[in-house]
């Protein structure tokens, strides 16, 4: 007995040159491993930060986005909560965000300077207009968590 | 602290002379949809291998490779993993041995390292290097979020889905730290779609003002539309050999005196406060008085750390002591006007915080210094990511061997790509070309690759 021919047809988008349309919907699953207990952290209202725990290691500031080994000895590093409050060291407007974005055009990126952390955290401004030295607070999306970087926001202090 | 040990400033050496034989490319198009990928790339490599005056035919160069290197930078855009065998197949390479490299917006230029190591050390005689891009097969957006996904996906991408946004967040701290008048950067756009305008080659040519520029749309203030890359669909093939295959291919091979590598962090948040690298035309004096005011850490987003190791490298390979007195042309990789600022700095154009000086002074354009970007680059020409690193060198190849009118001048060329050649065509010839430079540039500095091409 033959088999049928397909029953989903493909939309042409040109007749020539020949182009068709390939429909893709799926689900990419996001594997957060060690780095999940930030997300989590997040959901507390808790900044959690990484700091090596080699007493012979040089690097003794704290890491966010963390990491849960040192980048310089790959010694394991501990949890420690961050300061939620800090400094605007960049900011930018996104006015054509790309297709996946959940939050309006037009919204403010910032760089966040935190006292004892060596990094400059990305981030977003959820209120105000930013200014590059201005003081922020941390605010956290616990009501309808997406538990992404986006969860963590921050308002001016 | 990012702390240097003996070995990790080691200045590579080849084992052997590597030389750029031959080029070719495809115009570049936002859209093209006449030509798939396999044909892009043949149209390029037939153009490197029949069209560069060789002593060879095609079919006796042919004969002669032995290793290929090919350059995509995104699986998400071809839709198509293993591209490279495709393409391998399509050319007629197989059974020869191939890799497919991948380091971002540094695709193209890691790839001709890649070669460039791969005839050094005799592994390999002659090798093409083809690269290309299709970006056409998805909206805007959809490409965009593509491209953002060479951000970091768990602490930056959702944050826009957008990597102009990134690279402005550069240029606001940039901009802070050492306020670049708005005019100046407008320039950059303004040269480089204005010397896309005599390209064949090229997508987005175009004649504009500083008004022009400065009143066009923001894409992610502060960068207005026509001071950002364009997406593309397009090939480039670059072929390389030994010293001693290359003269028997070629009068006129250019030497591949040095093309090195270096890197940084992909989140520019992660990018740690050290001291300064000093490149050949630099001591400690020359940055007594840098850090005041609002500058407060090297390289922090006004820098490129990947970009300044890369150039340290390879200058101190090549023997180049200032690069600004030492190259006749440069190819950088403008992706937007303000990290083009911020690259005059980190190759040494001119020290850190003073770079608006290489394009306020004149010496960037034409028939000045240090012409850059006669291409067009990405802004005016082309930026088919994973062919952009190789359409920069095949453009040094053709003006070192004073065979620029040859490739942009006819106006058969411009036909054959159903353009009108401008009646006010100039000529972008170099005259008394003798040492180019070209950089290849990934994400927000993640990877960058610096070459140094010379006549030999
Ligand atoms: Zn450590």
């Amino acid at each position: 007995m033959a088999n049928p021919w397909p029953t989903a047809q493909a939309e042409v988008i040109s007749e020539s040159p020949l182009a068709i349309k390939n429909p893709k919907t799926w689900s990419h699953y996001h594997t957060y491993g060690g780095w999940g207990k930030f997300f989590q952290g997040l959901q507390q209202k808790k900044l959690l930060a990484t700091r090596c725990t080699n007493a012979a290691c040089g690097e003794k500031s704290l890491w966010l986005p963390p990491r849960c080994e040192c980048v310089d000895c790959w010694h394991p590093t501990e949890w420690i909560e961050a300061p939620q409050s800090g400094e605007i060291v960049t900011w930018s407007l996104v006015k054509y965000p790309g297709e996946l974005f959940r939050l309006p055009a037009d919204t403010t990126l910032i760089s966040v300077e935190l006292e004892g952390v060596c990094t400059k955290l990305m981030s977003w401004l959820k209120d105000g207009k930013a200014e590059i030295g201005m003081k922020v607070k941390a605010v956290f999306n616990t009501d309808a968590p997406t538990n992404t970087i986006l969860d963590l926001a921050w308002v001016p202090a | 602290m990012i702390r240097f040990g003996p070995g990790n400033l080691r200045i590579p050496k080849f084992e052997r002379p590597v030389y750029v034989v031959a080029g070719g490319m495809t115009d570049f198009r936002k859209k093209y949809p006449e030509k798939n990928t396999c044909e892009l790339v043949t149209e390029a490599t037939r153009m490197a291998f029949e069209e560069n005056d060789l002593k060879v035919s095609a079919e006796e160069l042919r004969r002669e490779v032995n290793w290929c290197v090919y350059s995509q930078f995104a699986d998400h855009f071809g839709d198509q993993l293993l591209a490279a065998s495709k393409v391998h197949d399509y050319l007629g390479f197989d059974p020869l041995g191939n890799i497919e490299v991948k380091t971002g917006g540094a695709t193209g230029g890691s790839s001709v390292l890649a070669a460039a190591q791969a005839v050094a050390s005799g592994y390999a005689s002659c090798v093409p290097v083809v690269g290309w891009e299709r970006m056409d097969e998805v909206p805007t957006k959809v490409g965009n979020s593509y491209i953002a996904s060479a951000a970091c996906k768990d602490f930056e991408s959702e944050l826009g889905w957008m990597y102009a946004a990134y690279y402005a967040l550069m240029a606001q701290r940039y901009q802070y730290e050492n306020e670049v008048p708005r005019e100046t950067l407008a320039k950059i756009a303004i040269k480089n779609h204005g010397y896309a305008r005599f390209s064949p080659y090229s997508q987005n040519p175009g004649e504009y003002t500083v008004e022009d520029v400065l009143n066009n749309d923001i894409v992610s203030d502060p960068l207005s539309v026509l001071e950002c890359c364009v997406m593309s669909v397009g090939a480039a093939t670059l072929v390389l050999a030994d010293e001693e295959t290359a003269y028997r291919l070629s009068d006129n091979p250019m030497k591949l005196s040095a093309i090195c590598g270096g890197t940084h962090t992909l989140r520019t948040a992660d990018r740690r406060n050290m001291p300064i690298l000093l490149l050949p035309n630099e001591t400690e004096e020359t940055y007594k008085e840098y850090f005041n005011g609002r500058r407060h850490e090297w390289p922090g987003f006004s820098s490129f750390l990947a970009s300044r190791m890369a150039a340290y490298l390879a200058y101190n390979m090549a023997g180049i002591h200032d690069p600004v007195e030492d190259f006749d042309i440069l190819e950088t990789h403008d992706a937007f006007t303000i990290s083009d600022i911020q690259t005059y700095e980190d190759i040494g154009l001119r020290p850190y915080g003073r770079g608006r000086e290489f394009i306020e002074s004149g010496e960037a354009y034409h028939g000045a210094k240090l012409p850059t970007n006669m291409s067009g680059g990405l802004i005016g020409s082309m930026h088919a990511v994973g062919a952009t690193g190789i359409f920069q060198i095949i453009e040094l190849l053709w003006q070192l061997q004073g065979k620029w009118d040859k490739y942009h001048a006819d106006p058969e060329i411009w036909t054959k790509y159903g353009k009108k050649k401008p009646d006010d065509f100039k000529s972008l010839q170099v005259d008394g070309c003798k040492k180019g430079c070209a950089i290849s540039h990934a994400g927000t500095g993640s990877h960058v690759t610096c070459a140094v091409l010379e006549k030999p």
